[in-house]
């Protein structure tokens, strides 16, 4: 029966149709996310949750797989989107037109939207949040009161190639700025380019020095630049003064506002560079494409009267939507995700630093440093810890950040114009 | 010759599917008869309707929802939204990113519309003359449009690499032993990279799009100019070009309207930088509007730039234009 025999006859060219529009919808839906339990067991007793991730099929299996073995009776519809642009863009479609799950991601990116539009419920006093890392709590709070259960961190510090400081007689990354800077110059001296960053972003090690100086007052930095008691002139022309001294000195080539971080951790995993900042998601790929580099993380060397600090985050929390009509079985969820049998999941599948007070992480060796600071809380990273305008600001510091590597703008400059992006945003 | 020997009036009947009557009186319509008439005028034009459907629902729809939400603060998040009058085109003519972004979208729509044009027009009469292996070169030509530019513009930031590891720098030093150059960390050379990518990218398109007009000027008329003694550059301008201005027309104001719009080529290739030299006005939308959660502020500037893309837009389509009769 050809299609023409199908559409002549007005019951047949109906139903045409209206397999047609069904078949279309399907896939519209089909595009927008699965729907399927990655265990792909569960859901014999009729319950359902609806969990929205922002890691993939493969990564939440593990622990989808533990949620089916303990939960036979009630099914995940799992759905994800890769972060973050895509996934902020997806969770606030569904917000706002209602149909977002049961319990989603709660990210840097979009805390504040969240919040602001009430899509996410307080979580204050639940017994699942009393193993949460009091860091990674206050990250997804407001007021004291958290609405996200974010249950690992990142760190990021200096990566240095052992091999290539034993050439000058370093064992190790020097713990005070000026020690750094001195190897630098050693290595310099030997031949050895002793330092590479692609400027792709305000700086980590910078954010590393204003971590020190924010742990100093207390963690009441960023308030005071936000309640306009203080400026970023204030505080950050000083951290941007010492981190342009690699390149005003000659320890780093200024072509580094034109390469990617990619670019950046591959002159490094090929030996072409003594020392670079980096964060463990760049731990996997230099064990793979670089398996003979000897090398390690150690925190950001300390300013003249600082600490070592590192720059971090929380990881992207667990909330619950305030619209949920589940929200007994999204507790229950969250309970699951806040066990040690859980966060040891995602720990071995996705070598997480997790911070929760009842599981010690296993890392990377050479992430073992940085995962005592993370654990400890010492980590920052400004574009988290701002409360409004943060793309804007980040935008700035950016394309601020490689005038100044560039020598086309001053510290003092390059703070003003933060200020500036601030007062107009 | 043939094609202009019919008469107007004789082409219009045809067109309206009535019988002709060389020398005789004009045909009669019928209305409402099965050849004619408003009835058959409506059935011809519901097959407009899914076009016209389409163009209400997915951009008149929106673009008056923008134009709305350009006088609110709309957060994406949540419909309970104030009026706010002129505030977010206030903040958006103090910004100093739009400055930036507006100048290099500029520059690279010009210069992009320039070189491609300067190119596409001698490479489509290269690949239309007759040589062996003309089927393969007019594909390798043409393939640089079909990936996605956000790929390709990774793909080049291996090959620019302003690094003494980057691809094009290792050649040069190869070949020459200079280097390396500063291609994306320099403002001008990054600025210049972008526009170059743009070029390789497209200009094969652009040379199919003026071979197919090049196709269809009869090959008597270069015959006749032969006879006549015009030289092959004579033969290009009088002939060739005037019969390439509607093309000329459609490909400058794609290459213009396309430039206007970049985001994906200097986002991937350079995130906009060093600095703002790279920065773009829709990248300018995005972050500070669309990342940020300000979609009041975000419609502002679309309605702002759907405005002045406008603008340019039929300028240089009046121009073009008028360009286009002059030379023919």
């Amino acid at each position: 029966m050809t299609l023409k025999d199908l559409t002549s006859r007005p019951t047949s060219r109906r139903s045409f149709l209206t397999a047609l529009a069904a078949g279309g919808a399907a896939t519209a839906l089909a595009g927008c996310s699965t729907s399927t339990s990655p265990g792909g067991g569960g859901g014999g007793g009729g319950q359902r949750i609806s969990y929205f991730s922002w890691d993939n099929q493969e990564d939440s299996k593990p622990v989808l797989d533990l949620w089916n073995e303990q939960n036979p009776d009630i099914a995940v519809d799992f759905s994800n989107a890769p972060p973050v642009a895509e996934y902020i863009a997806a969770l606030q479609t569904r917000v706002l037109s209602g149909t977002a799950a049961d319990v989603f991601c709660i990210a840097a990116e979009n805390k504040t939207n969240l919040i602001d539009g009430s899509a996410v419920v307080d979580l204050s006093g639940k017994p699942f949040m009393s193993g949460i890392n009091e860091f990674n709590a206050a990250t997804y709070g407001r007021d004291g009161k958290p609405y996200g259960m974010s249950t690992a961190s990142w760190g990021a510090g200096i990566a240095y190639n052992r091999a290539l400081l034993q050439q000058v007689g370093a064992d190790g990354v020097p713990e005070t700025w000026d020690e750094f800077l001195a190897l630098c110059a050693e290595l310099k001296a030997a031949g050895i380019t002793p330092y590479i960053e692609a400027v792709t972003g305000p700086s980590l090690v910078v954010a590393g020095f204003l971590g020190a100086q924010n742990a100093a007052q207390g963690g009441a930095m960023d308030t005071a630049i936000f309640d306009g008691s203080s400026t970023f002139e204030e505080q950050w022309t000083d951290p941007l003064a010492q981190w342009v001294r690699l390149w005003d000195e000659g320890y780093a080539t200024r072509d580094a506002v034109g390469i990617t971080g990619d670019q950046g951790r591959d002159e490094f995993a090929q030996g072409r560079a003594a020392m670079t900042v980096m964060g463990p998601w760049d731990v996997p790929t230099l064990r793979s494409s670089a398996a003979d580099l000897d090398f390690s993380l150690a925190r950001i060397p300390a300013l003249s009267g600082g600490s070592v600090f590192l720059a971090g985050a929380a990881s992207p929390g667990y909330a619950i939507n305030a619209k949920s009509e589940n929200q007994e079985l999204a507790e229950r969820f969250l309970t699951f995700l806040a066990s040690a049998e859980v966060v040891k999941a995602q720990n071995e599948a996705l070598g997480s630093i997790t911070t929760t007070a009842d599981y010690e992480p296993t890392v990377d060796p050479a992430l073992e440093v940085v995962a005592q600071g993370v654990r400890a809380g010492d980590i920052y990273l400004p574009q988290i810890a701002w409360t409004r305008a943060e793309d804007k600001l980040n935008e700035t510091g950016i394309a601020q950040a490689q005038l100044l590597v560039q020598g086309s703008q001053t510290p003092q400059g390059m703070a003003a114009e933060m200020d500036r992006t601030l007062a107009s945003a | 010759m043939s094609s202009t020997s019919v008469r107007p009036d004789v082409g219009r009947a045809v067109q309206a599917g009535s019988p002709v009557v060389p020398g005789g009186a004009p045909p009669v319509r019928r209305r409402g008869g099965p050849q004619g008439g408003w009835k058959q005028v409506a059935g011809y034009q519901a097959f407009l309707l899914p076009v016209v459907a389409v163009f209400v629902v997915l951009f008149l729809v929106p673009l008056a929802q923008t134009f709305y939400y350009s006088f609110t603060d709309f957060s994406g998040y949540s419909l309970d939204t104030e009026f706010v009058g002129l505030e977010n085109y206030g903040r958006i003519l103090t910004d100093p990113s739009m400055l930036a972004g507006l100048g290099f979208t500029i520059g690279f729509a010009v210069a992009q519309t320039a070189v491609i044009t300067a190119l596409a027009i001698p490479l489509a009469v290269a690949l239309d003359r007759a040589f062996a292996g003309r089927s393969l070169v007019r594909s390798l030509v043409f393939f640089p449009a079909i990936p996605s530019i956000a790929v390709l513009g990774l793909v080049w930031t291996y090959i620019l690499s302003p690094l003494g590891s980057g691809v094009l720098n290792q050649v040069i030093d190869a070949l020459t032993g200079l280097g390396p150059f500063p291609f994306l960390s320099d403002p001008w050379m990054a600025r210049g990279s972008v526009v170059l990518v743009a070029v390789w990218s497209q200009v094969g398109w652009h040379a199919v799009l003026y071979l197919a007009y090049l196709q269809s000027i009869p090959a008597d008329y270069y015959e006749v100019a032969t006879i006549d003694g015009a030289s092959r550059p004579q033969q290009f301008r009088l002939i060739t070009l005037p019969l390439l201005a509607p093309a000329i027309t459609i490909s400058t104001f794609l290459l213009m309207t396309n430039g206007l719009k970049v985001y994906d080529l200097p986002f991937t290739l350079t995130g906009g930088g060093p600095g703002y030299s790279t920065f773009t006005l829709t990248q300018s939308i995005i972050t500070s509007g669309v990342a940020q959660g300000e979609y009041g502020r975000a419609s502002a500037l679309a309605v702002l730039f759907t405005l002045a893309v406008g603008a340019v837009s039929l300028s240089q389509l009046l121009w073009s234009r008028r360009i286009e009769g002059r030379i023919r």
